[in-house]
C-alpha cells in the first residue's frame, strides 16, 4: 500500500484526508509475494454494503413516501382523501366553506398553533438556559436534585404529565382555566428540558477556561457571562429554540387535555378530532402540510443560523449543525 | 475528591454563589410549581373523596385524610367481577413490546449503515433519517389513514398484485394496523438515539478488529454490538415509555374497542366527571409501574453528566 | 353536568357535524369547572336534597323535581318572575336574539320572521347544553329565545332563567299535538312549547342486510349477528347505547338504576363487540348512505337527511330506518322557551308562535331534518313536499310515540356514575 494514498477505511468514513504531496514515492520492493488466489466477492472487506444500503433506502421510502402522498392529497380537487381527483388549491384558499383561509375553525387552529409555539419558545428557552447555567455552576445536592427533576420531566410519558396538568388547572389553580394560558404553561414545562439539556451539554464541553480568562482580564462575573459565555452558547440556545418550536407545533397530548373551546385548539387537535369523527377531507391534509411547512421553515432557518454562528469554530460542519438541531 | 476538586471548591468558596442560584431560580420555581405540585394534585384527587351530589372529584389536600376509594375502584377494574382493564393493560404491553422490537430491528441497520458506510453522503442520509422527527405525528398518522382507506392506495396495490382478493378494512380495528402505527410513529426518536450512539463509536476500534482478522459480521457482533448496548437500552426506553401512554394512535388508526390501550381508558376517565378520580389513580399506578425504567434512564443521564462536570 | 340526556346536536361544531364525543365532553368539563358548575342540583330531589357546600354559583339549593312520564311536574311560577302582560305591542327596532344548537334552525325562517315583524334576528349557537346553561347562568347575556332539552327545565325554572309564557301570544299551539298543552315535563305548558321531536332507532342497508326488522320479534337484537362482522355500529353516547343494551334484553326502563339490568346490558354489548367487531361512532348520517356500515344504531333526523349523503348512483331507498311500531323506543324532544334576561319578550313570544305555524315548521324541517310535532306534519305531507323520501317515512315521529315512547331522562348522580362506568367497560375508553 502506498504511504501517501489515504487509507480505504478513512475514505469510507468520509473524512477528507489531504494527500501529502512529496513528489513521486520511492519504489519499495515487495517484501512478500502477493497472493493471487481468487477470493469470493463476499469475502472482500471493502465491498459496498449493498444489503444494508438497500435496506436503508427501503426504510427511507417507507418512512417518507406516505407523507409525500398526504401532502399530495392536500391538493386534491375532490373531497376524497384516498382517490386522486385532480389538482387544486381549494383546501388552502379557494373553497368558500372548508378551506383553511375561509373556515374560521381551521384558521383559528393555525393561529393557535403559531401562538402557542411562539409563546412557549420565548418563555421556555430563556428559563431553560438560565437553569442550565445556574445548575452547572452551583454544585450542591439541591442543584443536582433539581437537575434530576428536570430530566425526569423529559422522560415521563406525556399522558401522565398531561393528566397532572389537567388536574392542576381544574382543581388547584382554577383561576387559570383550561385554555391558551394553561396550554402555554403546560407546554413550557413539557419542553423546558430541551434547552436545559442541550445547553448543559454545551456548557460541559466549553468548560470554565474562557470565563476565567475574562476574569483575569478584569470582567466581573456577570460581565463574563454576558459577553463571553452567552455568545459561545448561542448556537446551542438557537438549536434548542428550534427544537422547542418544532416540538410545540407537533404536540398533541398536552394541548388536547388543556384546551377548552374551538378557538383554543391548535392544528394537531383539530386534525385528531376531525379524523376520529370521520369528517376528514383534504382540508386536514392541508392543515397538516402547513404544520410541516412551519416546522421546516424554522428548522432550515435554524440550520442556516447555526452554521453561520459556528462558522469560525473548529470542526463545525453541516453534520454537526444537523445533529445539534436534532438535539443529539 | 481529587486535588482538582479540592482546589476548585476552595476557589469557589470565595465567590458568591448567589449568581448561579439566581440563574437557576426561575427554572427551579417553575419546575416546582408546574411539575412537582401537579403530581401532588393528582395524588390529592386520587386519594380524595367523591362529591356525593355531583359525583365529581373533590381534592383532599391533607395527606392524613386521603382515602383509598379511587384506588379500590381501580383495583376492581382490574380484578373481580366487573374487571375489564386487565386485558387492556396486557394488550398495551404486548403492542408496545412488539412495536419496540420491530422498531429496533428496523432502525438499527439503517442507523448503522448511515454512521458507518454512508461516506460522503452521510449528511444527506442523516437529513432524510431525521426529517420525520420534525414532521408532526398527526401528519404521519394522517398519511397512513389516507393510504389505508378501503379505496386507498395500499388496498389498490395489494389487489393489483393479487396478494389479496378483496380490499381489506385496515382501519376497522386491526391490531396489526395499530402496531405498525406505533412503529411508524416512534421510530424517528429511536433512530436519533441510535445514530448518536453509533456515531460515537470510535472507528479505530472497528479498524483494529478488522486488522485482527474479524470479518464484517464478526466485527459487528464482537465490537459494535457490545459498545452500543447502552445506546440500545437508552433508545428503547425513549421509545417504550411514550408508547405505553399512547392513546391517539389507536383512536386514529382503529377506533375500535378491541384494540384499545390503557391510555384510552385514562383519557376516557378524564372526560367523565364521575370517573376523574379513578383516572387519576390509574395514571398514578401507571407511573409507579414505569418508575423503574424512568429512574434508570434518569440515573444514567445524571451519571453521564456528572462525569462531565 | 351529570346525567344530561343526549341530543342529536350535542357536540356539533360550528362548521358542521359532530366532532369526537370526547372533545365536546372536554369542553363541557371546562365550562363546568369555569363557572363552578356541577350544579345538576335537580337531582337533589332524589338523593335527599343535600345542599351543595362547594358550589360557588347562584344557589340552586331547593330540591327540584325530576319529571317522568308517570310523574308529571307542574313548575312553580315565582312572583318575581311572572309572565308578561297581554296585549302588548311587539318591540320596535329590536334585535331578537335566538340561542340555539348549531345548525338547528333554518335561516330562512329567521329572515322571514324578521321581515314580518320588522326586527333584526340574531342567531347565536352553542355546542353543548352545559356550555349553554353556563353562559345563561352567568347573567352576562341577554338572549331572548332558548332551545333547552327537557331534562334541564328544572334548573332553568328554579334559577328563574326562563319566563313563564303568556298563552295569548301563542295561538298556534293549537297546531301542535294536543299532548303538548300539558306534557309531563311542563303541565299546562307554563314555560315551554315544543320544538323538535326525534327518535332513536336502527338504520340499515336493505341491499346488504337480509333481515327486515319489522318482521323480527325483537328488532333491537338485529345488530347481534356475526355475519355482519365489521359492518355494525352503535352510537357513541353512553345513554343511547346502554339503552340499546337494555332494550335488547327486553328492559324498557331507560332510566333504570337496577344493577343487574345494567350488567345484562353491558354483557350484551360486550358480546356484540366480540360478535361483530363493533364500531362506535356518531356518523350514522354518512356511514350508512356510503355503505361503510350496514346496521347502525341511529337518530331519526340524521337518517331523514340520508338523501344528501348517498353516493352517486345509489338510490336513497336502500336505506331503511326502523323504530318500533308500538312506539316503545327512545323518544326525545326539545322545547322553545323565552328567557327572562331578554329585552324583547313580546317578540320572543311571537317567535314561538311563528315556529308553531305549519309552513314555517315545514321550512325548518326541510333544513335540519328533525321534525316538529305539529298536526299538519305527517309522513304523507313530508313526502309530498319533497322533504322526505318515501322509503324513510319511518323517521317521522307519530303522536302515539309521544305517549308510549321511552324517555331517557336525568339520572341521580350515583346511578349516572354506574351508567358511565358500564359504558367505559363496553367502549374500553375508545
Amino acid at each position: 500500500m502506498s504511504v501517501t494514498a489515504p487509507s480505504a477505511p478513512a475514505l469510507a468514513r468520509g473524512v477528507d484526508v489531504d494527500p501529502v504531496d512529496a513528489g513521486p514515492p520511492p519504489p519499495v520492493p515487495p517484501l512478500l509475494p502477493s497472493p493471487k488466489r481468487w477470493q469470493p466477492p463476499w469475502r472482500n472487506p471493502w465491498r459496498r454494503p449493498w444489503i444494508l444500503e438497500s435496506f436503508t433506502w427501503l426504510y427511507l421510502i417507507w418512512s417518507l413516501a406516505p407523507i409525500a402522498v398526504a401532502v399530495l392529497f392536500s391538493f386534491n380537487n375532490g373531497k376524497s382523501q384516498s382517490a386522486w381527483q385532480g389538482f387544486s388549491i381549494r383546501w388552502y384558499w379557494g373553497d368558500p366553506i372548508n378551506s383553511i383561509f375561509h373556515n374560521p375553525t381551521l384558521r383559528s387552529a393555525v393561529e393557535q398553533t403559531l401562538r402557542l409555539s411562539v409563546f412557549t419558545t420565548v418563555i421556555a428557552v430563556p428559563i431553560g438556559v438560565a437553569f442550565a447555567i445556574g445548575i452547572h455552576r452551583w454544585h450542591t445536592r439541591t442543584s443536582a436534585s433539581f437537575n434530576f427533576v428536570m430530566v425526569f420531566s423529559y422522560v415521563i410519558p406525556e399522558l401522565i404529565f398531561g393528566v397532572a396538568m389537567f388536574f392542576l388547572f381544574t382543581q388547584l389553580f382554577t383561576f387559570i382555566r383550561l385554555g391558551t394560558v394553561a396550554e402555554v404553561l403546560g407546554l413550557v414545562t413539557w419542553n423546558f428540558s430541551w434547552p436545559a439539556i442541550i445547553v448543559l451539554a454545551r456548557l460541559v464541553s466549553i468548560g470554565r477556561s474562557y470565563e476565567e480568562a475574562a476574569a483575569d482580564l478584569g470582567a466581573s462575573r456577570l460581565q463574563a457571562i454576558r459577553r463571553v459565555l452567552i455568545p459561545m452558547l448561542m448556537p446551542a440556545i438557537f438549536a434548542s429554540a428550534v427544537l422547542v418550536f418544532a416540538s410545540v407545533v407537533d404536540d398533541f397530548v398536552v394541548v388536547d387535555l388543556l384546551s377548552s373551546t374551538a378557538n383554543t385548539q391548535p392544528m394537531s387537535v383539530i386534525i385528531y378530532a376531525n379524523t376520529h369523527g370521520g369528517n376528514g377531507g383534504p382540508a386536514l391534509n392541508a392543515l397538516a402540510t402547513m404544520m410541516l411547512l412551519f416546522s421546516f421553515v424554522v428548522v432550515i432557518a435554524g440550520l442556516v443560523a447555526y452554521r453561520w454562528m459556528t462558522r469560525g469554530e473548529r470542526g463545525s460542519s453541516r453534520h454537526d449543525a444537523m445533529t445539534s438541531i436534532a438535539g443529539m | 475528591m481529587t486535588r482538582e476538586d479540592r482546589m476548585r471548591k476552595w476557589a469557589d468558596r470565595d465567590q458568591k454563589r448567589w449568581v448561579w442560584v439566581a440563574f437557576a431560580m426561575p427554572g427551579i420555581i417553575w419546575l416546582t410549581i408546574l411539575f412537582i405540585v401537579p403530581f401532588y394534585a393528582v395524588l390529592a384527587i386520587a386519594g380524595g373523596k367523591l362529591n356525593q351530589i355531583f359525583e365529581s372529584p373533590i381534592p383532599v389536600w391533607n395527606p392524613l385524610n386521603w382515602t383509598a376509594a379511587s384506588f379500590t375502584a381501580v383495583f376492581h377494574d382490574f380484578v373481580g367481577q366487573s374487571a375489564f382493564v386487565g386485558p387492556i393493560f396486557v394488550r398495551t404491553l404486548i403492542y408496545v413490546a412488539i412495536a419496540s422490537v420491530l422498531s429496533l430491528v428496523i432502525a438499527y441497520p439503517a442507523a448503522y449503515f448511515v454512521t458507518r458506510f454512508a461516506g460522503r453522503r452521510k449528511v444527506f442520509f442523516l437529513a432524510l433519517l431525521i426529517a420525520p422527527f420534525w414532521i408532526s405525528y398527526m401528519m404521519r398518522m394522517l398519511a397512513w389513514i389516507d393510504l389505508l382507506q378501503t379505496d386507498g392506495y395500499v388496498n389498490r396495490a395489494l389487489v393489483d398484485v393479487h396478494l389479496i382478493g378483496q380490499p381489506v378494512d385496515w382501519l376497522g380495528g386491526k391490531s396489526m394496523t395499530v402496531i405498525l402505527g406505533l412503529v411508524y410513529g416512534y421510530i424517528p426518536y429511536l433512530i436519533l438515539v441510535l445514530y448518536a450512539g453509533l456515531d460515537r463509536i470510535d472507528q479505530r476500534l472497528l479498524e483494529a478488529g478488522r486488522d485482527l482478522g474479524l470479518n464484517r459480521i464478526r466485527t459487528f457482533v464482537r465490537i459494535t454490538l457490545p459498545l452500543s448496548r447502552q445506546t440500545i437500552l437508552t433508545g428503547m426506553l425513549i421509545t417504550v415509555l411514550p408508547m405505553v401512554g399512547d392513546y391517539f394512535t389507536n383512536q386514529m388508526l382503529s377506533g375500535s374497542e378491541s384494540t384499545s390501550m390503557i391510555g384510552n381508558v385514562i383519557d376516557s376517565q378524564l372526560n367523565t366527571a364521575s370517573q376523574q378520580s379513578q383516572g387519576a389513580a390509574l395514571s398514578l399506578l401507571l407511573l409507579v409501574f414505569l418508575l423503574a425504567p424512568m429512574l434508570y434512564y434518569v440515573f444514567q443521564t445524571h451519571r453521564a453528566s456528572k462525569e462531565a462536570f | 353536568m351529570i346525567g344530561l340526556t343526549s341530543h342529536p346536536r350535542e357536540g356539533w361544531s360550528d362548521d358542521g357535524p359532530r366532532r369526537s364525543q370526547t372533545l365536546s365532553r372536554r369542553s363541557f368539563l371546562a365550562a363546568a369547572a369555569a363557572t363552578g358548575l356541577g350544579a345538576g342540583l335537580a337531582a337533589c330531589g332524589k338523593s335527599g336534597g343535600a345542599a351543595s357546600s362547594t358550589s360557588t354559583t347562584a344557589a340552586l339549593t331547593t330540591p327540584v323535581d325530576l319529571p317522568r312520564p308517570d310523574s308529571p311536574v307542574t313548575w312553580p311560577i315565582y312572583s318575581s318572575n311572572k309572565a308578561i302582560a297581554s296585549g302588548l305591542e311587539p318591540e320596535k327596532n329590536a334585535t331578537l336574539k335566538i340561542y340555539n344548537w348549531v345548525a338547528y334552525v333554518n335561516q330562512k325562517d329567521l329572515d322571514a320572521f324578521g321581515k314580518k315583524y320588522k326586527c333584526k334576528v340574531e342567531l347565536t349557537t352553542f355546542n353543548t347544553m352545559t356550555e349553554a346553561i353556563a353562559k345563561l347562568r352567568s347573567g352576562q347575556f341577554n338572549f331572548d329565545v332558548f332551545v333547552p332539552t327537557v331534562d334541564v327545565l328544572g334548573q332553568l325554572v328554579s334559577a328563574k332563567i326562563i319566563r313563564p309564557l303568556n298563552h295569548t301570544y301563542i295561538p298556534n299551539i293549537s297546531q301542535a299535538w294536543p299532548q303538548y298543552t300539558s306534557p309531563f315535563y311542563d303541565q299546562s305548558w307554563q314555560y315551554t312549547v315544543p320544538y323538535t321531536i326525534y327518535t332513536t332507532g336502527i338504520a340499515w342497508r336493505k341491499d346488504h342486510v337480509d333481515e327486515d326488522p319489522d318482521t323480527m320479534a325483537n328488532a333491537w337484537a338485529m345488530p347481534w349477528q356475526a355475519k355482519y362482522k365489521g359492518k355494525v355500529a352503535i352510537l357513541d353516547d353512553y345513554r343511547e347505547s346502554m339503552a340499546l343494551g337494555l332494550m335488547k334484553n327486553g328492559i324498557l326502563d331507560l332510566n333504570t338504576s337496577n344493577t343487574a339490568q345494567l350488567q345484562a346490558a353491558t354483557n350484551s354489548l360486550l358480546q356484540l363487540d366480540k360478535l361483530v367487531n363493533l364500531h362506535i361512532d356518531n356518523n350514522d348520517y354518512s356511514n350508512v348512505p356510503s355503505g361503510q356500515i350496514w346496521i347502525h344504531h341511529a337518530w331519526s333526523g340524521d337518517m331523514a337527511a340520508a338523501a344528501n349523503y348517498m353516493p352517486k348512483g345509489t338510490p336513497v331507498d336502500v336505506v331503511g330506518y326502523w323504530f318500533p311500531s308500538n312506539g316503545k323506543g327512545p323518544v326525545g324532544n326539545d322545547t322553545l322557551t323565552v328567557l327572562s334576561g331578554g329585552n324583547n319578550p313580546v317578540l320572543a313570544h311571537l317567535f314561538l308562535n311563528y315556529m308553531l305555524d305549519l309552513p314555517n315548521a315545514l321550512e325548518n324541517v326541510s333544513y335540519n331534518g328533525y321534525m316538529q310535532p305539529l298536526n299538519g306534519i305527517t309522513p304523507q305531507v313530508l313526502v309530498s313536499e319533497g322533504i322526505l323520501p318515501p322509503s324513510l317515512t319511518s323517521t317521522v315521529v307519530l303522536p302515539s310515540y309521544f305517549d308510549n315512547g321511552l324517555r331517557e331522562l336525568e339520572l341521580a348522580p350515583t346511578v349516572d356514575a354506574e351508567w358511565e362506568q358500564s359504558w367505559l367497560r363496553v367502549s374500553g375508553g375508545v
